[in-house]
């Protein structure tokens, strides 16, 4: 018989370390118990994973770490319901179940070759963190063109990975640009709705691939820029949240039209989102 | 009841026509024997669909809070008793909603045709006689004793809160109120266990009784809140009673003993059982009994010291 | 080929005790379901259909995937899934169907649904004609018959006082090999099965266009006004026999727990609402919609066919008469607005 993909493998809950401010984004560290799982666990940016926080349920969360960073997972989870706020309260050292990898992942592939324009609001920058480091790895970078990051947030405390966002400014690989809503004391960078932001920053639509994610009013008013800047729908990225259960494609709650986003996503170009109902 | 379809009609497309109202809410005829099925007529032209006779089995106060514009309701006695209670709750505005009272001479129990001839094929109703063609034979029946069962222990057949009547009011039967309710207190708990844990047993959690009660309006119900959990999505005799306990103990004091959730039912559970009793106990103890006036408080809605307490448990 | 009543319930008692054996049971008040037996005798004879659908053998209403034991900050995690050689027999042709539908869901690209398939692939349905039709059955129109044998492993003919035997698979042909030897039709016998192979249900509807016309209906108005009267119950999907959309929730005792699914329908609001509150599915007019495209457009992408079988019990059970023939006319005769 098959595996059974309802069963989840066993991972140690290594860190659960706060990340935002506010304290309501954590950001947990997984650890492989053997090398067994994690060669099972083979996946790509994008793909996301069923988390059980066992007694309180199970949750999909896409996976912020990229392939490239052996032996763990991360998980950069908002507190809001049953097993987000399970996770937030739980000690490390605790084991919890994952499922996956699920979904689809950023096509890559289709990248090699081109310029990418990450483009992140608010704590949706976690699959786009995997992208970025894993385009960025020594093995991969010469694959890429340029990769720009345009990464906003309502304020400086809400925004992700601060280590590595300061690492990143002067890193030649990566050209990074952050934002935040209003001024704020100690803050040098940029102020500004990431719509404002990526018109200024005006990344070339040549040759370029650009990803969004981030909340729906966001990628409303992004879209627009970037059909601006002339990328056409085929090379506009984005990747969609759904209630899921199952995560295989089966229970039924998570399909926009013909697709779900489980199996068939959570990736979808602008172009294959068109052609969809917007039930989403 | 021709004439008070007449009526009903006229009454509809003058609202309509007036524009008194955007949308009356009535009963059509169904697609199937015996049966009609709630409409939303929103325009002089379409009032001839509109029906009245002993298949309008829904309680169509259900539909009103989510009904946009002005509305006209077909309202019988228990229908306008649900009305009562919405507006007590501030979930309706009286001003908002034109009441066509009907009074009732009670709704036919199709099942109880089809347990004994099959599926119906044709049916049809005059002068109080039924006469239906089913798959194993036809029959006629007195409509009397194919009357529903909240139908024969009814009270209030005519409508408690109107703007216009319809027809002429139907005189109340004066027979012992909840004696349903006395005779299932009268039997030994083993029987009482025993038919609750067989009527349970059938309920397969689809919800249409708590969706065809116009009381049932939590935009959260307690079975779908999952922090806490109060019940796990088990299908079995314990977790249903759960559920359906915990339906009458929200409903108590409110339930106006429509039958909708029993007819609504596709697994034919009795459901008005536990909510009768609920309903009985009310009136004894706080002489109670919802929705037969927008002036008098409902109970859960008056405190006094002396409200007996009976159903503490004290250490 | 036939065989008697009498030695076939030979051979079904034999069988029972062998197998887990399921076949439609009448209830004191005349309702009939699929329920587990021991002996031909307590099978009921001349059923209509039961009551509800018998895809809960295959899918039941609730299940454990998974139970698991917490321990400080270790826990142990047990599969739960657990699996018994079945017959299910007298399953009618419209359920018989649903199966193979439900086979290509439990089934995708990627993923193959174990709980399922094993119980599917241990059980042997016994499926048998229709001699009744009900007003509501709608088989007919939905590409198949009263007297269709797909989605059966042995399908079987109700000849009064002996059965007309088809064997249809392997798996049907290793349970046959208890059936004692077969005998001849008689002439009158061929009669009976010509005059039931040859019917029709009596209600109808046309879908030949619908898969097509629902392609550019997603914002047709028709669906403004189609559901309001219904009351957002989960009766018609809990009736339908091809409906399979399901939750996933944990049941906890102290430090025990267990991981269980259990039916769900897109007519509840619940069913897509996101932890922060979103929802895509927000209003009953976007949750009929979804059933009737999944039913009539999606499912057919997906996995070739529609997935409605005619049976007609989400007609019976509807607390409103909401009646998905005239769902299904009202869509063959909205006009298309090209915008």
């Amino acid at each position: 018989m098959e595996q059974n993909p309802y069963l989840p493998i066993k991972m140690r809950l290594i860190k659960n370390l706060v990340e935002t401010e506010d304290r309501n984004i954590n950001t947990f560290t997984l650890e492989f118990l053997n090398k067994q799982d994690e060669e099972n666990f083979k996946y790509l940016p994008g793909q996301f994973a069923e988390i059980s926080a066992f007694g309180h349920g199970e949750a999909p969360f896409g996976i912020a770490t990229s392939p490239t960073e052996p032996g763990i997972l991360k998980f950069s989870v908002a507190k809001v319901g049953c097993v987000s706020n399970a996770l937030h309260l739980m000690e490390e050292g605790t084991m919890v179940g994952v499922r996956g990898p699920m979904g689809n992942s950023y096509p890559i592939e289709d990248f090699k070759g081109k310029n990418v324009v990450i483009i992140g609001g608010g704590f949706a920058f976690t699959t786009l963190r995997s992208l970025a480091v894993y385009m960025m790895d020594e093995k991969h970078r010469a694959d890429y063109g340029d990769i720009t990051v345009i990464y906003g947030a309502r304020n400086p405390g809400l925004l992700l990975y601060k280590d590595e966002l300061a690492e990143w400014e002067t890193n030649p690989n990566i050209n990074l640009v952050t934002t935040i809503d209003k001024e704020c004391d100690g803050w040098c960078q940029r102020v500004g709705f990431i719509p404002t932001i990526t018109e200024q920053v005006a990344p070339s639509s040549v040759n370029s691939y650009a990803v969004v994610c981030g909340p729906p009013v966001m990628i409303k008013y992004t879209l627009p820029v970037l059909e601006k800047l002339n990328f056409p729908p085929e090379r506009i990225i984005t990747s969609l949240e759904m209630r899921m259960k199952c995560g295989l494609g089966i229970c039924g709650r998570c399909n926009i039209g013909t697709e779900y986003v489980c199996k068939d996503g959570p990736v979808f170009t602008m172009a294959q989102l068109k052609e969809l109902p917007s039930e989403y | 009841m021709n004439n008070i379809i007449n009526d009903i009609r006229e009454t509809a497309r003058q609202l309509l026509a007036d524009g008194k109202v955007d949308v009356v809410i009535g009963y059509e005829k169904g697609s199937l024997p015996l049966k009609a099925t709630p409409c939303f007529v929103r325009s002089a032209q379409e009032v001839d669909r509109l029906i009245w006779d002993e298949t309008c089995e829904n309680n169509l106060a259900s539909f009103v809070a989510n009904t946009p514009g002005k509305k006209a309701i077909i309202a019988k006695g228990c229908d306008s008793r649900s009305l009562v209670v919405l507006i007590q709750e501030n979930q309706l505005l009286r001003d908002d909603v034109y009441i066509i009272g009907v009074s009732c001479p009670g709704v036919v129990n199709k099942r109880k045709i089809e347990a004994e001839i099959g599926e119906i094929l044709e049916a049809t109703i005059a002068e109080g006689t039924i006469s239906v063609k089913g798959m194993e034979g036809s029959k006629e029946y007195s409509f009397a004793d194919v009357k529903d069962a909240t139908c024969q222990t009814c009270r209030y057949p005519n409508p408690v809160i109107e703007d216009i009547h319809m027809g002429v009011t139907i005189e109340v039967s004066q027979s012992t109120p909840f004696a349903d309710v006395i005779e299932m207190e009268n039997k030994p708990d083993s029987e009482r266990q025993a038919y609750f844990n067989q009527q349970m047993s059938k309920c397969i959690r689809c919800y249409a009784c708590r969706n065809a009660c116009p009381m049932c309006y939590c935009p959260e119900c307690f079975v779908d809140c999952n922090s806490p959990k109060w019940l796990t999505g088990g299908v079995n005799r314990a977790e249903n009673l759960m559920f359906q306990a915990g339906r009458v103990l929200h409903l108590a004091g409110r339930c106006v003993d429509c039958g909708a959730c029993a007819r609504a039912c596709p697994q034919d559970v009795d459901i008005r059982a536990m909510n009768r009793k609920s309903a009985k106990d009310v009136l004894v103890m706080y002489h109670h009994e919802a929705g037969i006036s927008e002036t008098i408080k409902p109970a859960l809605n008056e405190f006094s010291a002396d409200d007996p307490e009976a159903f503490l448990v004290k250490e | 080929m036939k065989i008697s009543k009498e030695k076939f319930g030979q051979s079904f008692d034999a069988l029972a005790a062998e197998y887990k054996t399921i076949a439609p049971v009448s209830d004191a008040a005349g309702v009939v379901n699929y329920e587990a037996v021991e002996s031909f005798s307590e099978v009921k004879q001349n059923y209509l259909n039961s009551k509800l659908p018998p895809k809960s053998f295959f899918f039941p209403q609730h299940e454990k995937l998974l139970s698991y034991v917490k321990e400080g900050k270790d826990v142990t995690v047990k599969n739960e899934l657990k699996v018994e050689k079945t017959i299910l027999f007298g399953v009618r042709p419209c359920d018989a169907k649903a199966f193979l539908l439900l086979d290509t869901v439990f089934k995708n690209d990627m993923f193959t649904d174990p709980y399922y398939f094993e119980r599917r692939d241990n059980t042997v349905v016994i499926g048998v004609a229709c001699n009744k039709i009900a007003p509501t059955c709608f088989c007919s129109s939905m590409g198949f018959s009263p007297a269709s044998s797909a989605g059966a492993d042995i399908f079987l003919i109700d000849l009064g006082d002996s059965y007309q035997v088809e064997i249809l698979t392997e798996k049907g042909k290793a349970l046959a090999a208890v059936f004692p030897e077969l005998v001849e039709l008689t002439v009158e016998d061929q009669t009976l099965v010509d005059t039931i192979k040859s019917a029709q249900t009596t209600s109808q509807v046309d879908v030949s266009t619908i898969t097509s016309k629902l392609e550019k209906f997603f914002d047709h108005s028709y669906w403004d006004t189609l559901q309001e009267k219904c009351i957002g119950c989960n009766s018609c999907t809990f009736s339908c026999p091809t409906c399979h959309c399901f939750d996933i929730s944990e049941e906890v005792r102290n430090n025990k727990g267990s991981r269980v699914r259990t039916w769900d329908g897109c007519m509840a609001p619940l069913f897509t609402l996101h932890a922060s509150g979103h929802n895509p599915r927000d209003k009953k007019k976007s949750r009929w919609r979804q059933r009737m495209m999944h039913k009539f457009n999606y499912f057919v992408h997906n996995s070739g066919d529609i997935s409605c079988v005619g049976c007609g019990r989400c007609i019976k059970s509807c607390p409103v008469n909401l009646d998905i023939r005239q769902v299904i006319d009202g869509v063959n005769k909205a006009e298309l607005v090209v915008n």
